[in-house]
């Protein structure tokens, strides 16, 4: 049974090691030379020189543009991608493929039963699911870390409000694309045992799992732990934008919270209240921003912010690689007990 | 031929129908609040200076709201959709044929050969653009608003362009030539395969290859960018890097809104790039001494770019370029399933 399991899924995991290792090689040569940058801006030393914030935001500066950025975006699209991909052609056929051939009958003739038959499967396959996902991310997560490190370092003075904990970056890196990659097989083995025809069974499974990707980060994970309050001067946060609008209607946005991820933000009073209209007296079109900028602190206006800290990010990983894992394991046993229970032609 | 072609199809389009409604409602209840945003911003009626004001605080507002999140997601399914079509429309159209050997019913009826694959491919590469167009059209129109105040911003970091890489190929008409092209690639790929689930594979992965090798280092070249040089100058200065090694960076913003910016370099007097050595100033004084020690330097700004007014020309050239492409490829699906066995 494992010969056979391994024998009818040969072709994907050529294909796939293939991709990993043009991957590998790619982001090796690549990653050692942002490495190598990172060491002669002179940041590995900057503590003992108090010029952190300063090398650390020109290094981002310098990573952001060109093609560091660039490779970034692509390794971390096909890392977000993989899942999808793996969910759609190894589980969604996996199943469907036999049931349209027929081939099913012959396996089951036989020595093996169907349990046996299903569980191997399932199994093994689930375990190549989820490590080339493991091998993707690790890959793009250690080409970014010197990234990571110098976002930390640079504090308020950081170019950039994207970080490891930025939903895009967040599931492209770290643990998570483990749980996902398991999750999307067993959603495309579920779709094709019910389904029962390949193409549509694949369809499915594409939707299912991009709608899944959508409203996760958008609606569930923010919850995963209660975010953090803080109400904070205007001199102690990095802001992302603020200005006044028309009837005195008053802006303000907090750009980066260090290494965490800000949900959302706006001017408020010392208790946290919020503040809509500019304090009289303040404008922008009277001393530009930076004097509107000390007139809205002369007044006690300040930053509210909700946000979950950088501290709680590899929490949040293991959460929610669990969580996913916990799914792939129904939808798993749900596809164990169908096939093995009812008829599947 | 053309029943039968519309019966084969129509679960896709039923499907696709569903998507598309779908998604146009949802644009249409948060493009309505988005308006609403834009008209309490005072973008609409306001005048002269204020306006600068009024469109970087609605753009701010904007970002880290759901508006941001419905701007990316629109710019994904505009590019996620050839991609798709290729797979589910293109693949199978010949590979399911070969593989339940129903293209042999087809040819014993009094269809040709050639009239059963250019109704095929004619039809449903039409719905293919179509629909590619529908997406862009509704995602465009979602995000006028933004496209708007980013124009009336005026200013350098909340320029939007709309002619480099993110956005450009999920606008205009460009998602025509994609869809086409696409579409083509899969029923080619399936015919050369004539197995649906690899030829599915391929699919993505070569439309995939495509769409990352192109914006990068095609498109850039498809005209002659503008190239221009100008003092350096301390007052847009924006990167001042010093490494170990004797090495300095420094860097002014590119003043190009709406331009694409394909490169942007500090060069010496001589017409070399600048990479050091760093200022004595730089090393061991103040941000000020600093900067006055780089002004001493001499240096020119050498900027490369693609203007924003080119953006229809580039629009043009690209979709057709990929027409160009798809009906090579449909030109050949004929030609190898009139001349060759499908079996």
């Amino acid at each position: 049974m494992m010969w056979l399991t391994w024998r009818q899924f040969r072709p994907q995991a050529i294909a796939a090691a293939a991709v990993l290792a043009v991957l590998a090689a790619v982001l090796l040569v690549s990653g050692l030379s942002l490495a190598h940058l990172y060491t002669t801006t002179g940041i590995p030393a900057c503590h003992a020189h108090h010029d952190c914030e300063s090398l650390a935001s020109g290094f981002l500066m310098h990573a952001r543009s060109g093609s560091y950025d660039r490779l970034h975006g692509i390794a971390a699209a096909i890392v977000l991608l993989a899942p999808a991909v793996i969910g759609m052609f190894w589980g969604a056929p996996l199943i469907t493929r036999e049931i349209e051939t027929g081939t099913f009958r012959l396996a089951w003739n036989q020595s093996v039963s169907r349990y046996r038959w299903i569980g191997v499967k399932l199994g093994l396959i689930g375990l190549a699911s989820m490590a080339a996902a493991a091998v993707a991310s690790l890959m793009v997560t250690w080409w970014a870390a010197p990234i990571n490190r110098a976002v930390v370092l640079a504090g308020s003075a950081s170019p950039t409000t994207v970080n490891r904990f930025t939903p895009a970056a967040f599931a492209a890196s770290g643990i998570v694309p483990v749980g996902y990659a398991a999750f999307a097989f067993a959603l495309g083995v579920t779709a094709g045992v019910l389904v029962r025809r390949t193409v549509p069974a694949m369809a499915v499974t594409l939707a299912a799992f991009a709608a899944v990707q959508l409203a996760w980060p958008n609606w569930i994970r923010p919850h995963l732990i209660a975010p953090v309050h803080a109400v904070l001067a205007l001199g102690k946060v990095s802001l992302g934008g603020f200005g006044d609008g028309p009837g005195n209607s008053l802006f303000l946005a907090v750009g980066s919270k260090g290494d965490g991820w800000i949900l959302s933000s706006h001017a408020a009073n010392a208790a946290g209240q919020v503040i809509s209209r500019v304090p009289g007296g303040c404008s922008t079109q009277t001393g530009g921003p930076g004097a509107f900028l000390a007139c809205l602190a002369r007044n006690g206006v300040r930053a509210a912010v909700t946000y979950q800290p950088g501290s709680r990010y590899w929490t949040f990983q293991w959460y929610e690689t669990a969580i996913f894992l916990v799914l792939a394991a129904v939808l798993a046993t749900f596809c164990y007990w169908r096939v093995s229970r009812r008829a599947l032609a | 031929m053309i029943w039968l072609t519309w019966r084969q199809f129509r679960a896709q389009t039923i499907v696709t129908a569903a998507f598309l409604a779908v998604l146009a409602v949802a644009l249409l209840v948060t493009g309505l609040n988005l308006a609403h945003l834009y008209n309490a911003s005072g973008l609409a009626t306001c005048h002269g200076s204020s306006c600068g004001t009024f469109a970087s605080n609605f753009i701010s507002e904007v970002k880290g709201g759901l508006s941001e999140k419905v701007f990316y997601a629109g710019i994904y399914i505009v590019y996620a959709a050839p991609a798709i079509i290729g797979m589910f429309w293109g693949a199978p159209l010949i590979a399911r044929e070969i593989e339940a050997g129903t293209f042999r019913l087809a040819w014993n009826q009094s269809v040709s050969r050639s009239r059963w694959v250019v109704v095929k491919l004619g039809l449903i590469g039409l719905a293919a653009m179509v629909t590619a167009e529908l997406l862009a059209l509704l995602t465009s129109w979602w995000a006028s608003p933004v496209y708007q105040a980013a124009s009336a911003a005026r200013s350098d970091s909340l320029s939007i362009a709309r002619i480099a890489p993110p956005l450009f190929g999920a606008q205009g008409v460009a998602p025509i030539g994609y869809a086409a092209f696409a579409f083509t690639l899969g029923v080619t790929a399936g015919l050369l395969i004539r197995r649906t689930i690899p030829a599915m594979a391929v699919t993505l992965a070569g439309f995939a290859l495509v769409q990352i090798a192109w914006p990068n280092w095609v498109r850039p070249h498809l005209m002659s960018p503008v190239r221009e040089s100008a003092p350096f100058s301390i007052g847009r200065l924006d990167e001042v890097m010093i490494g170990n090694g004797n090495q300095m960076i420094v860097g002014d913003t590119a003043s190009k809104p709406g331009a694409w910016i394909l490169t942007n370099q500090a060069v010496k007097p001589d017409g070399q790039p600048f990479t050091g050595p760093p200022t004595h100033a730089c090393l061991s004084q103040g941000m000020q001494a600093c900067n006055a020690s780089i002004a001493r330097l001499h240096l020119r700004q050498v900027i490369a770019y693609q203007p924003a007014s080119r953006f229809w020309s580039f629009q043009l050239y690209e979709t057709a370029i990929f027409l160009v492409l798809a009906v090579a490829l449909a030109a050949f699906c004929a030609w190898w399933i009139r001349h060759r066995r499908l079996t």
